[in-house]
């Protein structure tokens, strides 16, 4: 575990059990606008069988970090520096072929939008017979009943009908339980989910993160849960990493940031989550915007949006500081601050 | 079932037309000082051009049902003069349209893989050089480069006249070697449009989600972008090839007589400068079907492609 001696910068403490250790991932999109720098020192831990939320809002970077994490980053899009290890092997260093046994296989992708998850031109069976037979040796009409399978276990009703059907022939959340028991194809034992649920109505928001849940539990499978929700972090995730513009704002377990969040985004972030309890007259909004990322604001990004920020804050970008019991946070002012939860009880 | 009625009004429209190009015995006898005008009512006759247009035009079509294309004025059935020369036709249309698929499709593919790149742009910037020549000038350059100045090709022809003369003394390798200069112009011709479109098209189903899922899978580079990539760009390639191939006699004329080639487009030319009609009518006629199958084939193709386009 050569982390934990610590290389220099942004020292993330070490977890138990490590399986996913990214460390100073920078990702940028060479474009002929300039450079995107939608990943700009981001640093994240999984263990075993943990499920981490990856909250932030449009244009964090939290599914640049995901595709990062598989190498699937898309044109012109590229990883320029950092570690990312799995299972203690770098993946940076893997050839492609090497890495295409990892992918689908060691770590599983949900993506987004459901409604285009599926090749709406091959039937749902051959789909996911494809991914069986790429990670196992099986015949093909073993593979379509495998496939069967993984359509029960995501608790599909009727899955020999299922499987003979196109996509288009299926709702949303069909189509979501099918991806995800494609990610399931090759018994992984690392989930990356990307806004699952974000595309679904609500029952069916929670019929979906319910699945995740069991199926975390039977399978005991590690997870990253990328969303926007932070309802759905409190409800799923055991730690949580925030992100702001390419960044890392703060991790930890989902309990210390919810009843006590260090870092000002946090807090705001859980100001905006509607909350029935509190019966406020209106939403609260964080005003401004996202930043540009091809000319970030200088020292801290989140400055210019910050109630807090002082000169330092635009001076001098702020460490990913270790702060105890797992916790790591992106602030110059974390201790003078002293931050009230918005959600603490 | 829109076919029938489309092919009778384009079968009228083309005789109406020719009619009003001219009198082809006027043409044939204005050279001879020697014909009087009841001669020429003679010859109008046994060419049954004195009849009216309508009657005409009727007993044209029933013979055209019974499959009957009728005889050239010059003498000969025309049956048998399209039939000695479609094979030239379809022989280098097809030679051009296959290679400039194998070629386009993997290039095409590359330049959307590596979107925005210096071989992106290259590939793109050529292309529309290449969509941009009009093939009577590639063909004449080429003609002009390998066959007259460098004396690597014949500059024409099908194949030599004379045995003698054949390339190695073997009549196919004659007729490859008179193929190779007007199949590369066809080839280059067809290949730049495709190359731009392959490329938009794959651009569009590249951004899909199922392409990062199949990724995402583990799924190799070559089965992400030929059975889930190709597969779904394949419906404007179709649509393309189905036109080009619909329009393939259409547009043989012009490369036909730049590179003397005996095909159907040759005659075409050489018949419509003679004013003769059963020729003419003919080969509009068979233009037209090819057209019509070409659209069905095209159509059958899409429901084949996509099952979305697939009826219940």
């Amino acid at each position: 575990m050569p982390w934990i001696l610590g290389s220099g910068s942004s020292e993330v403490s070490a977890l138990p059990d490590p399986l996913l250790h990214v460390q100073n991932l920078r990702t940028y999109f060479f474009t002929y606008a300039g450079i995107v720098k939608a990943v700009d020192d981001i640093s994240l831990d999984v263990s075993k069988g943990e499920t981490l939320g990856v909250v932030g809002e449009s244009g964090s970077g939290k599914t640049v970090t995901a595709q990062s994490i598989l190498r699937i980053v898309p044109s012109p899009g590229k990883i320029v520096d950092g570690t990312i290890e799995f299972e203690g092997k770098s993946l940076m260093k893997l050839r492609e072929k090497d890495m295409q046994r990892i992918r689908g296989k060691d770590i599983a992708y949900v993506p987004q939008d459901p409604t285009s998850t599926l090749d709406p031109v091959y039937r749902v069976g051959e789909q996911l017979s494809e991914v069986i037979m790429r990670h196992h040796v099986i015949s093909r009409k073993d593979a379509l009943a495998k496939a069967t399978d993984l359509l029960r276990s995501v608790e599909i009703p009727d899955p020999e009908i299922r499987i003979s059907q196109y996509p288009h022939e299926l709702s949303g959340g069909t189509k979501q339980r099918i991806a995800i028991a494609r990610a399931l194809a090759g018994d992984p034992v690392l989930i990356i989910a990307d806004e699952p649920t974000t595309a679904l109505d609500v029952t069916i928001q929670a019929q979906i993160l319910d699945l995740l849940k069991e199926l975390k539990n039977r399978l005991n499978v590690a997870m990253i849960l990328i969303t926007h929700d932070m309802g759905i972090v409190a409800d799923v995730c055991d730690r949580v990493t925030v992100l702001y513009a390419g960044q890392v704002c703060e991790s930890g377990t989902v309990e210390q940031v919810f009843e006590k969040p260090k870092h000002p985004y946090t807090q705001a972030l859980l100001t905006s989550v509607p909350n029935l309890a509190l019966r406020k007259e209106k939403l609260s909004v964080i005003p401004g915007n996202v930043p540009n990322l091809i000319e970030p604001p200088s020292g801290c990004r989140f400055n210019p949006r910050c109630p807090y920020a002082q000169q330092i804050c635009i001076d001098k970008v702020p460490e990913l500081e270790p702060i105890g019991e797992g916790r790591s946070v992106h602030c110059h002012r974390w201790k003078e601050l002293d931050l009230k939860s918005p959600v603490a009880s | 079932m829109f076919l029938v009625p489309v092919f009778f009004g384009i079968t009228l429209l083309v005789f109406s037309i020719e009619r009003l190009a001219g009198d082809p015995v006027q043409l044939y006898t204005a050279l001879n000082p020697h014909i009087n005008e009841a001669q020429r009512q003679l010859l109008r006759q046994s060419l049954h051009l004195d009849q009216p247009i309508h009657i005409q035009y009727l007993s044209w079509l029933s013979d055209l049902l019974s499959l009957n294309l009728g005889f050239s004025y010059s003498g000969g059935s025309v049956a048998v003069l399209i039939s000695q020369r479609l094979w030239a036709t379809l022989e280098l249309q097809l030679i051009g349209l296959t290679l400039s698929l194998i070629i386009a499709i993997p290039i095409g593919i590359l330049s959307a893989r590596k979107r925005y790149s210096v071989l992106d742009v290259t590939i793109t910037s050529s292309s529309l050089v290449g969509t941009s020549i009009p093939i009577f000038f590639l063909g004449v350059a080429a003609i002009l480069i390998f066959g007259y100045n460098l004396h690597w090709f014949p500059s024409g022809g099908f194949q030599s006249s004379d045995p003698s003369r054949y390339l190695y003394h073997n009549l196919l390798l004659d007729q490859a070697w008179h193929l190779f200069l007007p199949a590369t112009v066809y080839t280059f011709a067809i290949l730049a449009p495709v190359v731009l479109l392959v490329r938009s098209s794959m651009l569009e189903v590249l951004r899909q989600d199922y392409i990062l899922a199949g990724r995402a899978s583990g799924l190799s580079e070559r089965s992400v972008m030929y059975k889930h990539g190709l597969r779904n760009a394949l419906i404007p390639i179709v649509t393309y090839v189905g036109l080009y191939f619909g329009g393939l006699l259409a547009g043989a004329p012009v490369t036909e007589t730049v590179f003397n080639w005996p095909g159907v487009g040759k005659l075409f030319v050489d018949y419509t400068t003679q004013l003769d009609f059963p020729v003419i009518q003919a080969v509009v006629v068979i233009i037209t079907l090819m057209t019509l199958v070409a659209n069905l084939v095209t159509d059958v193709t899409y429901a084949y492609i996509d099952p979305r386009i697939r009826l219940e």
